[in-house]
């Protein structure tokens, strides 16, 4: 009783979920954007692994990234187009399709996380509750798959209530139940004419002490962007 | 003949140390194809033995894509596909044909994902098991420590010790498993190690046994598997094949496979291509080496007979001059290369099968990973069968006796009057 009372008050206050989602998706890159970004992966007892790469998205079906160093790694891509994810690599010169499931670039974030997942497309989204995280008021969805297809079962959203609609947290589950990882959203700052989150850190609950950040460099909102882009044969010529 | 056997044998010890030399070759000829064939076998037997207790019993039913391509890869024997019904499958086959010599039939389910311990990962092949029913199983993977898979326990895993070592876990610890399902979603499971096994086959490894209950939930796939493995009361492949026809009737009365699947009942032989193609190259190898061998004997052979004949010119003669014929004087010479023969097939088949029991006793350590793979083990346990023994002492038996048809013919062209004449 107390938590139908506690959903209508919510729902009265604030947006519905679905639009809450929406927006939030679309606070850190729009629909359609080229980016550079750093990611950073960090292993207990080793050295950090810096990788730096250009991305283009087109939608939520079209992405493609490309790692611009470090100089070995230079010229490595992954794309995702029409439901596959392909990996290019340049010192076998062969393209290979990559698992949904697969970590990508060897960090905490998957291949799915990356290009897959589209939260408002797979996710049925509730508001439960309202929740400070990391000092900033949050509305905190639920997320729940729609189907047995969908890489997460459940996704528990944190997204800031000033009306800027920037996500905070989100916290992965599998099927089973378990966290799995978590991803939080942080460094707002100004960047390609907007203000938006720049840094995002996934976490494993499972690996201790394993931590992957992406931090955006550069963003460009709304780029014209050719279909051909996205394709296998273009992976492999490369720029 | 008995007075011909002991003059042949005479003039074998006449010239001890040729005939030592001859038969040397022939003795360490034979023992090294008893060996030989110890080994070829002791491969056979550690790769039939491994692929039918652990991945297809005699016979397996699985569904396999239509357009599947077997890779030459040990896991070519697990199926990725889904077997609707797989247990309610196992128990029908198991009752029906019991009078046709299924002795068992048990589901399992193979799949992949990642192990997690503290910050260490690695590769993982799960396969949920019902453990009570899978006695081959469990002799294949002697316990090094703690305990086989509990029956029930969905949170208990058995473990290789690479692996044990590799993800620093100790019986009690705790381990989770990443998978992704087949229908796409990540799942996990979280299991304490019940015991670590002593590695078996290298491709073994990485595989973690959990309870067919825990594996179906981890996949999602409620009441379903992968495999279902049947045990036959005669092992032998003429059997499998012959039982076939019959076990696919009974699959065929089941759920239908998914779509773009067909059933198939499969003999270890053919599921396990990767080991029989191993087992095959070897014999290949045994073969080729063996008739090296054969042909380095047989010409050790015709020359020290032929030497024989060189030195007994003018007693050949004598014999010949007093009325023997060319027939007796051939026969004379065949004996004598079968005495030799005889002689070194007894003393190679002993030294061979001395030294196949022995490492047979203690095996042979495969060191490098190629040579586990070859061995399917970290040892190889060679074995000794009558048939082979048998084999290789007939073989140089005869190949000795050939040998010496040639230069018995040799002697027998001899003219007796220019025989006498020879110095």
């Amino acid at each position: 009783m107390s938590s139908l009372l506690l959903a209508v008050l919510l729902a009265a206050q604030a947006p519905p979920a679905d639009e809450i989602l929406r927006r939030a998706q679309g606070a850190v890159l729009g629909e359609t954007a080229a980016y550079t970004l750093r990611m950073t992966v960090a292993r207990p007892g080793k050295t950090e692994r810096v990788v730096e790469m250009k991305g283009w998205k087109k939608g939520d079906d079209l992405g493609l990234v490309r790692y611009t160093s470090p100089p070995r790694e230079r010229g490595t891509a992954y794309l995702r187009n029409a439901g596959s994810t392909w990996l290019y690599l340049p010192s076998a010169e062969k393209v290979v399709r990559v698992g949904a499931k697969q970590n990508f670039g060897g960090g905490d974030f998957s291949n799915g996380d990356i290009f897959r997942l589209s939260l408002t497309k797979d996710y049925v989204a509730t508001l439960a509750a309202e929740e400070t995280v990391d000092g900033q008021a949050t509305w905190k969805l639920e997320l729940k798959a729609r189907d047995r297809s969908v890489a997460y079962d459940r996704i528990v959203y944190w997204v800031r209530t000033d009306g800027t609609f920037f996500p905070v947290r989100a916290d992965y589950y599998t099927l089973s139940g378990r966290r799995l990882k978590w991803l939080t959203m942080g460094e707002v700052a100004k960047i390609g004419g907007r203000t938006r989150p720049t840094e995002l850190a996934m976490e494993s609950a499972l690996e201790t002490g394993a931590r992957t950040v992406m931090r955006f460099l550069t963003i460009e909102d709304g780029p014209k962007l050719d279909d051909r882009l996205f394709t296998p044969s273009a992976l492999e010529k490369g720029e | 003949m008995t007075p011909l056997f002991a003059i042949a044998f005479r003039n074998l010890l006449r010239a001890r140390r040729r005939t030592l030399l001859s038969g040397g070759t022939m003795v360490l000829g034979s023992a090294a194809l008893v060996l030989g064939n110890g080994l070829s076998d002791g491969i056979a037997r550690q790769l039939t033995r491994s692929l039918v207790a652990v991945q297809t019993g005699h016979l397996q039913v699985v569904a396999r894509a239509q357009d599947f391509q077997p890779q030459n890869s040990p896991f070519d024997a697990y199926s990725q596909e889904r077997l609707h019904g797989a247990e309610a499958l196992a128990r029908r086959i198991e009752t029906e044909g019991k009078s046709a010599g299924v002795v068992r039939a048990v589901p399992y389910l193979y799949g992949r994902g990642t192990a997690i311990a503290g910050n260490r990962t690695s590769l993982a092949s799960v396969v949920g098991i019902v453990s009570t029913r899978e006695p081959e199983l469990q002799a294949a993977h002697p316990v090094e420590a703690g305990t086989f898979l509990p029956e029930g326990d969905d949170l208990a895993v058995f473990i290789a010790a690479p692996m044990a070592r590799k993800l620093r876990l100790g019986v009690g610890d705790s381990v989770s498993f990443v998978v992704q399902t087949p229908q796409g979603a990540v799942n996990s499971l979280d299991a304490i190690v019940c015991g670590i096994f002593r590695k078996g086959a290298p491709w073994q490894e990485n595989t973690f046994y959990v309870s067919l209950s825990a594996a179906q939930s981890l996949f999602d796939w409620p009441g379903d598997a992968t495999n279902v493995k049947i045990t036959l009361a005669d092992g032998s492949a003429s059997f499998a094949r012959k039982l076939r026809p019959r076990v696919l009737h009974m699959a065929a009365g089941g759920p239908a496979p998914e779509a773009k699947t067909v059933l198939r009942v499969e003999t270890f032989e053919e599921a396990g291509r990767f080991s029989f193609s191993i087992i095959q190259a070897n014999q290949t190898a045994l073969a080729i080496l063996s008739s090296f061998l054969f042909a380095a004997a047989a010409v050790g052979i015709v020359n020290a007979l032929l030497m024989s004949v060189h030195e007994r010119t003018r007693e050949i003669g004598t014999v010949r001059a007093l009325g023997m014929r060319r027939k007796t004087v051939v026969r004379m010479f065949v004996l004598e290369g079968l005495a030799l023969g005889v002689v070194s097939a007894v003393a190679g088949v002993a030294l061979g099968g001395a030294a196949v029991l022995y490492y047979g006793w203690r095996g042979i350590p495969m060191n490098t990973i190629t040579l586990a793979w070859i061995a399917g083990g970290d040892h190889l346990f060679p074995v000794l069968s009558a048939a082979n023994v048998a084999r290789a002492a007939t073989a140089i038996a005869a190949l000795s006796t050939l040998a010496a048809i040639y230069p018995a013919r040799v002697a027998s062209r001899l003219e007796p009057r220019e025989a006498l004449h020879h110095v």
